[in-house]
C-alpha cells in the first residue's frame, strides 16, 4: 500500500481500507488522499476494486476496516444520506437516473434542506416554499443548458439516450452544490464533443467553486490530457499515485496493465 | 516491487482458539445442542412428563411444519419467488385426498394420489402463470399479486366445492399408546414417523442425488449452475414436482394430526411455514427442515407455559424476531446485501 | 333491490376507498409492499371501540386518539422491518397483522371472539340529525346515507390532502425512493425516514377506514381484520391502477358493485357456494390483471415500462 504524498489540504484521506464479500477480498488496504480543488483520475484494469472503494466511501458498503476521512472528518460507515449531506456525491457506472420522472423533477430533486420535502414544512409557510422552488427550477435549468439537456425538461428520464442519461445524472449531482463528486466513469457512451463539454464545465467549476472531482475513467487520453493526479488501483490496493507523467512511466503499473493496448 | 501479497487471500493474524471453535462448529450442532438445552431446562423447571409430552407432540408437528417449509424455501431459492399461494397447496392436496378415501380408497394410498395431483398441478402453474411471468422480468410486486390470486383461487375453488365448514378426516382419532408417563395418538404417531422419516429422506436425496444436488446449486447461484451444464428448466420443474407433493403430504399430515380440517388451514399455517424457512435461511432446503422441527417443539413448549391459543403467535414471534434479528437465518450465507 | 341496499354497497366501498389509499401511498407511490394495512385497521377500529366503551371517551375524542395510537405501530413496525428487503418487509408486515389479529381474538381486554360493541350511540344520535335536515331536502328515509355522505366526503378530504402531497416535494421523494432508493439516498435523502412517514400516513387512513367499518357493521369481531381485507385492498388497487389516487375510488366502486351484482345472476348456487365464487373472481382478476395489464385499468401504461 502506498500512501502518496499528502499535498496541502487533502479533502479526502483514506489509510487500510479492507472490504470482504464472502471469501473475496475486494479492497485489501487501500490509502490514498485526494487534494482539494483537484481533478484526480482513479485508474485500474477491471476488478481493482475501484467501485468497491467508491461504494465504501460514500456509504453503500461498510469496510472491515480502514479510515475515511473527508474534510477532517471520520465518515467510514455512515449511511449514504449522511455522506451525500456533507457535500460528497457521486454518480454510478450503470447509470442511475429516476426513469420515470421528469428530467426537471431529476434536477429539482437534488438540492438538500428543500422545505417542500419535509412534511413540517410543507405545513408551514407556503410564500417562502415557493420562491425557493422557483429559484432551484432557475439553477436546474442554468445547469441543463449548460449540458444541452434543457429541451427535455419535461420528458421522462428513461427517453433519454445513454449519453444524455450521464450528463443528468451529473448535473444532478451538481445541483447539490458539493464539494466533492465521485465520477464512475463520466465518459463512458458519451460522444466526443459532449464529453468535452462536460469536462471543460468541469474543470470550470474546479476553479470557480474549489469543486474536487474523483473520477474513474478507462480513456487514458482524457486521463492523461485532463487530470491534474493519478491513483492507481489494482487487486485492491493503491500501487502508484502521483502526476500523471509519473504514473505512465512507473513499471508497477505498466505490470498491472500487462496486456491492455489502451 | 513491493507486492501486495501480504493482503490478498487469507488475512493476517491467525484467529483466536475461540472464534476458530465458533467457525469450525456447523450451525446445526449448535441447533441441535441448543434445542437439547432447552429440552434439560423445560425438565427442570416442569419435570419430565409435562416436557417429555410437550417434546413429543412436537415432534408430531415438526413432520409437517419442515415438509411444508422445505416447498416453500426451495421454490424461493430456485426462483426467487415468494410463494404466498403455497398454504393453500397444503389445503388442495389435503382435499383431494380426502376426496380419494371418498371414494373408498384406504388413507395412505389417497394421500399418495393427493401428493401426485398437487405436484402435477405445480407444474402445471408453473408453465402457465410462473414460466410466462419469468421471461417478463416482473417485478416482486407483481409476483406477489399474482401469488396472493392464485391462493385466493385456490383456496376459494376447494371452498366451492368441498363447503367452509370444519370437516373430519375421519381417521381414527381415539386410540392412543402410552410410553411410560407419556402417550401419543396412534395417528399422531404415524404421523410423526411418517414425518420424520420424509425429512430424512428428503435431506438424503437433497444431498445425495444429482437432482438433489442440482437443485441445491441452481438455489444457490443460478447463472454458475447453468454454466456448468445444469439444465435449469428440468431443475425448475423438479423443484415445482417436490414442492408440490411436500406441501401436500404436509396438509395431510395436519389434517390427520389435528383430526379436522377447513379451507383455510394452509393460509392460517403459511406464516409458520415462512418462520420455518426464514429461521432456516431461506432458500436452504436444509434449514427449511431444521426450522420446521424448532417450530413445531417451540409452539408445543409454548403450551407449558401459554395458553394453547397462544400457540400459532409463537411462530409469529419466531418469524419477526428472526426477520429483526437474524435475517439469513441459520443456516443462511452471507451476502453483499441483505 | 332498494337505494338502502346500494347504499350499503356504497359505504363499503368507501371504506376501502379510504383503505386503500392507504394501500396507493405505500404501494404506488414509495414502492412499500405493505401487507398488513388491516393490521393498522383493527388497531384503530378496536382503540376507538376500546375508548368508548371501556374507557368512557366520546367517541370525537376517540376517533383522533386513535389514529394517533394507529401512527404510533406504524413508526413502531416500521423502524425495525423497513430496513429489510421488500420480500422481507411484506412478511414481517403480515406477521404484524396477524399477531394483532391474535391478539384481539384471544386476549380478554379485546372482548375475543366476542368482540367489542356499543361504541355507536354518539353516532347512531347524529346520524339521525343527519338523516331530519336530509329530510328536509327530500333526501330522507333511506338509513345509510349519512354513514355514506360522511364516508364519501372523508375520502373527498383524505383524497385532496394526498393529491396536494403528491405534487409537493415532499411527494417528488417519495416518488424517486419508489425508483431507486439507492440514487435518492445518494442525493441526501433520508429513505428510511420518508419510508415511515408514508408508512404512519398509510396506518392513519387504514384507521380512520376501520372507524367507519366499525360504525357500519355496529360491532367489532377480530376476523374482520384479517389478511382477506388487505387483499381484496390489492385487487381495488389493480383494478384502479398504480400510482392513481382517483383510481382507487373507481377500482373500489368497481370491486364492489361486482362483487355484489353477483347477486342478481340469479346463478344456481348455495350463498355458500356463490360466496367462495366472489372470491375465485377476485383471485382471476389479480392474476389476470398483473399478467396482461400490470399497470391496471387506469394506470399508464408508459410509468410501468420505463421501470
Amino acid at each position: 500500500m502506498s500512501s502518496s504524498k499528502t499535498s496541502a489540504d487533502p479533502i479526502l484521506v483514506i489509510e487500510g481500507l479492507q472490504k470482504s464479500f464472502g471469501g473475496l477480498r475486494a479492497v485489501a488496504g487501500a490509502g490514498l488522499s485526494v487534494r482539494r480543488g483537484s481533478l484526480t483520475a482513479l485508474i485500474g484494469p477491471n476488478g481493482a476494486g475501484k467501485t468497491t472503494l467508491f461504494d465504501l466511501v460514500t456509504g453503500f458498503a461498510r469496510p472491515d476496516r480502514g479510515t475515511i476521512r473527508f474534510d477532517g472528518r471520520a465518515i467510514a460507515g455512515l449511511p449514504p444520506h449522511r455522506v451525500a449531506r456533507l457535500g460528497l456525491v457521486r454518480t454510478f457506472q450503470l447509470t442511475r437516473v429516476f426513469a420515470a420522472m421528469t428530467v426537471l423533477e431529476n434536477m429539482m430533486l437534488a438540492p438538500p434542506g428543500q422545505p417542500g420535502e419535509s412534511l413540517l414544512g410543507l405545513m408551514a409557510q407556503g410564500g417562502a416554499r415557493r420562491r425557493i422552488e422557483a429559484m432551484v427550477r432557475g439553477r436546474a435549468f442554468a445547469l441543463l443548458k449548460h449540458f444541452n439537456l434543457e429541451e427535455k425538461s419535461q420528458d421522462y428520464a428513461g427517453t433519454l439516450s445513454g449519453g444524455q442519461r450521464k450528463l443528468l445524472e451529473l448535473a444532478r449531482a451538481l445541483m447539490t452544490s458539493p464539494q466533492m463528486v465521485l465520477l464512475d466513469e463520466p465518459m463512458a457512451g458519451v460522444n466526443r464533443v459532449l464529453g468535452r463539454r462536460l469536462l471543460d464545465y468541469v474543470e470550470e467549476l474546479r476553479r470557480s467553486e474549489s469543486v474536487t472531482f474523483l473520477f474513474v475513467e478507462h480513456d487514458m487520453d482524457v486521463v492523461m490530457s485532463r487530470a491534474d493526479r493519478v491513483i492507481v488501483m489494482a487487486e485492491g490496493t493503491v500501487i502508484a499515485a502521483g502526476s500523471p507523467d509519473l504514473v505512465r512511466n512507473d513499471p508497477r503499473v505498466i505490470d498491472a496493465y500487462l496486456g491492455r493496448t489502451h | 516491487m513491493r507486492r501486495s501479497d501480504s493482503s490478498l487471500g487469507r488475512g493476517g493474524d491467525a484467529p483466536p482458539f475461540a472464534s476458530a471453535l465458533w467457525r469450525r462448529t456447523p450451525p446445526i450442532a449448535w441447533l441441535a445442542i441448543a434445542l437439547v438445552l432447552i429440552g434439560l431446562m423445560l425438565t427442570a423447571v416442569v419435570g419430565p412428563t409435562a416436557a417429555g409430552q410437550a417434546t413429543l407432540n412436537g415432534l408430531v408437528g415438526a413432520g409437517y411444519f419442515a415438509l411444508g417449509a422445505v416447498g416453500l424455501t426451495l421454490v424461493y431459492g430456485v426462483l426467487r419467488l415468494v410463494n404466498f399461494a403455497h398454504g393453500d397447496m397444503l389445503t388442495f392436496g389435503t382435499y383431494v385426498t380426502l376426496g380419494v378415501t371418498a371414494l373408498g380408497v384406504p388413507f395412505w394410498p389417497s394421500a399418495a394420489v393427493g401428493m401426485i395431483v398437487t405436484a402435477l398441478l405445480a407444474i402445471l402453474l408453473d408453465r402457465v402463470i410462473w414460466e410466462p411471468m419469468r421471461r417478463a422480468r416482473t417485478s416482486t410486486l407483481q409476483l406477489f399479486l399474482v401469488a396472493t390470486g392464485l391462493a385466493l383461487v385456490l383456496r376459494y375453488s376447494v371452498q366451492f366445492f368441498a363447503g367452509s365448514q370444519v370437516r373430519t378426516v375421519g381417521l381414527d382419532t381415539t386410540s392412543s399408546l402410552n410410553f411410560g408417563p407419556w402417550h401419543l395418538g396412534t395417528l399422531q404417531l404415524d404421523v410423526m414417523l411418517v414425518g420424520l422419516a420424509t425429512i430424512l429422506l428428503t435431506g438424503a436425496g437433497l444431498r445425495y442425488t444429482r437432482l438433489g444436488k442440482e437443485m441445491r446449486a441452481v438455489a444457490d447461484n443460478i447463472a454458475l449452475a447453468e454454466v456448468t451444464g445444469i439444465d435449469t428448466r428440468r431443475t425448475i420443474r423438479a423443484t415445482w414436482l417436490v414442492a408440490g407433493g411436500l406441501a401436500a403430504l404436509a396438509g395431510i399430515l395436519y389434517a390427520a394430526s389435528i383430526g379436522t380440517i377447513n379451507p383455510n388451514f394452509g393460509f392460517t399455517i403459511l406464516l409458520s411455514l415462512f418462520a420455518a424457512a426464514v429461521l432456516g435461511g431461506i432458500g436452504n432446503a436444509y434449514g427449511a427442515l431444521a426450522g420446521g422441527v424448532v417450530i413445531g417443539l417451540s409452539q408445543e413448549w409454548s403450551t407449558l407455559f401459554f395458553n394453547t391459543r397462544w400457540k400459532p403467535a409463537i411462530g409469529f414471534a419466531i418469524l419477526i424476531l428472526t426477520l429483526l434479528l437474524m435475517p439469513r437465518g441459520i443456516f443462511g450465507r452471507k451476502k453483499a446485501r441483505l | 333491490m332498494s337505494a338502502d341496499f346500494w347504499l350499503g354497497v356504497g359505504v363499503t366501498a368507501g371504506v376501502y376507498g379510504i383503505f386503500v389509499l392507504g394501500l396507493q401511498i405505500n404501494v404506488g407511490f414509495t414502492g412499500l409492499l405493505n401487507l398488513g394495512q388491516a393490521g393498522f385497521m383493527g388497531i384503530g377500529a378496536y382503540a376507538m371501540g376500546m375508548l368508548v366503551t371501556n374507557a368512557g371517551w366520546s367517541i370525537w375524542a376517540a376517533m383522533p386518539a386513535a389514529v394517533l395510537i394507529a401512527v404510533a405501530a406504524g413508526l413502531l413496525v416500521g423502524l425495525p422491518s423497513l430496513r429489510l428487503r421488500s420480500d422481507y418487509f411484506a412478511i414481517a408486515t403480515i406477521a404484524f397483522a396477524e399477531i394483532v389479529r391474535d391478539t384481539f381474538q384471544n386476549a380478554a381486554f379485546a372482548g375475543g371472539n366476542q368482540g367489542i360493541i356499543g361504541y355507536d350511540q354518539e353516532w347512531r344520535d347524529t346520524a339521525s340529525w343527519l338523516l331530519r335536515q336530509l329530510a328536509h331536502i327530500g333526501l330522507g328515509g333511506d338509513t345509510q346515507l349519512p354513514l355514506f355522505i360522511v364516508v364519501w366526503l372523508c375520502f373527498g378530504l383524505c383524497l385532496a390532502g394526498l393529491k396536494f402531497l403528491q405534487a409537493s416535494p415532499w411527494g417528488r421523494v417519495l416518488r424517486a425512493i419508489r425508483e431507486d432508493e439507492d440514487a435518492a439516498a445518494a442525493l441526501g435523502k433520508n429513505v428510511l425516514a420518508y419510508k415511515l412517514q408514508s408508512l404512519a400516513i398509510a396506518a392513519a387512513l387504514a384507521a380512520v377506514a376501520g372507524f367507519f367499518l366499525a360504525l357500519n357493521v355496529t360491532y367489532l369481531y377480530p376476523s374482520e381484520f384479517d389478511p382477506t381485507f388487505t387483499f381484496l385492498g390489492y385487487a381495488v388497487l389493480v383494478l384502479g391502477g398504480f400510482a392513481s389516487y382517483g383510481g382507487v375510488a373507481i377500482g373500489s366502486v368497481l370491486l364492489w358493485s361486482v362483487m355484489e351484482g353477483l347477486r342478481f345472476l340469479h346463478l344456481p348456487l348455495s350463498t355458500g357456494q356463490l360466496g367462495s365464487l366472489r372470491f375465485v373472481l377476485i383471485g382471476l382478476i389479480l392474476i389476470l390483471l398483473s399478467m396482461l395489464r400490470p399497470q391496471g385499468l387506469l394506470g399508464r401504461k408508459a410509468e410501468m415500462q420505463l421501470r
